[in-house]
């Protein structure tokens, strides 16, 4: 299982050349999609014209929870993610950047 | 914690009586958003809130003086805290006579592994605004989307109705800006949509998550279901009573 951690807000990934696309899983189907440095991986979806959930985009509302299958990352704020979600490996999309040179998965068919 | 359906309500400027007045506080929560909710431990939705004199949180008492004595924007007394008092049973069957009793937020603490504490107000306490309202069509179609059952009581608003209306089942979206009126007195404007959160995706009965539901507001809905209004004339409201667009 995937691991996450919290860190300060708005900060940037550590490995900023580490990941440059990611898979994502939406209504059964496999995206590929390429991620800028310093952007969360809602962004990245959302600019690559996924029709990816979400609604605040602020760590609030949790419309963009999703299932890390694999990679890491980091995310700035989990104060709305459950401790229960948490163990599942959910994150929040909104949140989460990439944090490691491990290929990512994440998949919004929860 | 759980709703409950009741006969009739007094809604007043700043809400239902007794709606929400209990909250609970975590320390390490948002500064903005301190609530310890289902969002934060799912089972908390399965806890069952029980006013232990809930005849006298429904109504104030001196309600028919203010109406026929009173120009309309005077707001009745309140009874006094005691009548509010209110006991808690866990999923577990654990109960507690007084939410305030200091065993039930230590084991709460315990459960959760937070700092919590017991807020009270009698004027409620809302991490939104004070009313809420959405429609058996919305929350039927929403169902009916999803295939699934759907329990009203996700969605936790103040008022449930049927419009005469069926060709929209989300019509209530459509009546931003305009004013209900409710029974006899209780006139209100619908100021927004309502935002939802994950609370909705929570199985009332067992506290299983749905988050498609939450997806599939986000992608068809902007995310809304129901709306929010204010209160411009309070009054009481009886189950069944009829809903008027002025």
């Amino acid at each position: 299982m995937s691991q996450h951690e919290v860190s300060d807000k708005n900060v940037e990934s550590p490995l900023k050349e580490a990941v440059d696309k990611y898979r994502l899983t939406l209504d059964g189907e496999d995206h590929t999609v390429p991620i800028a440095t310093g952007q969360t991986l809602l962004e990245a979806a959302l600019a690559a014209g996924i029709d990816a959930p979400f609604k605040c985009k602020g760590g609030r509302c949790i419309t963009c929870l999703s299932w890390l299958r694999s990679g890491d990352v980091s995310m700035a704020d989990t104060k709305t993610l459950s401790k229960r979600n948490a163990e599942r490996g959910y994150i929040l999309a909104c949140q989460a950047r990439p944090s490691s040179a491990e290929p990512i998965w994440l998949d919004f068919d929860l | 914690m759980r709703g409950e359906e009741i006969p009739h309500t007094y809604t007043a400027f700043t809400g239902l009586m007794g709606d929400r007045i209990y909250g609970v506080v975590a320390a390490d929560g948002d500064p903005g958003h301190p609530w310890h909710t289902g969002r934060n431990q799912e089972e908390f939705v399965l806890y069952k809130a029980s006013y232990t004199s809930s005849e006298n949180v429904l109504l104030p008492h001196n309600l028919d003086a203010t109406y026929s004595e009173w120009e309309p924007g005077i707001d009745p007394i309140y009874p006094e805290p005691d009548a509010f008092k209110v006991a808690v049973e866990t999923p577990d069957g654990v109960k507690y006579d007084d939410i305030e009793d200091p065993a039930f937020i230590a084991d709460l603490e315990i459960l959760t592994g937070r700092s919590l504490r017991v807020h009270y107000t009698q004027r409620g306490q809302f991490d939104a605004r004070p009313v809420s309202l959405i429609s058996l069509s919305a929350v039927a179609k929403l169902g009916e989307d999803l295939g699934m059952h759907m329990d009203k009581r996700r969605f936790r608003a103040n008022f449930y109705v049927e419009w005469d209306n069926q060709d929209d089942p989300f019509y209530e979206l459509s009546l931003v800006g305009k004013t209900l009126k409710i029974g006899e007195w209780l006139e209100m404007v619908i100021v927004e949509r309502d935002p939802r959160c994950s609370m909705i995706t929570l199985d009332p009965d067992t506290a299983d998550d749905t988050p498609k539901l939450l997806q599939h507001l986000a992608r068809k809905h902007d995310g809304d279901a129901g709306v929010f209004a204010a209160v411009i004339q309070r009054g009481r409201v009886n189950q069944g009573d009829p809903v008027f667009l002025k």
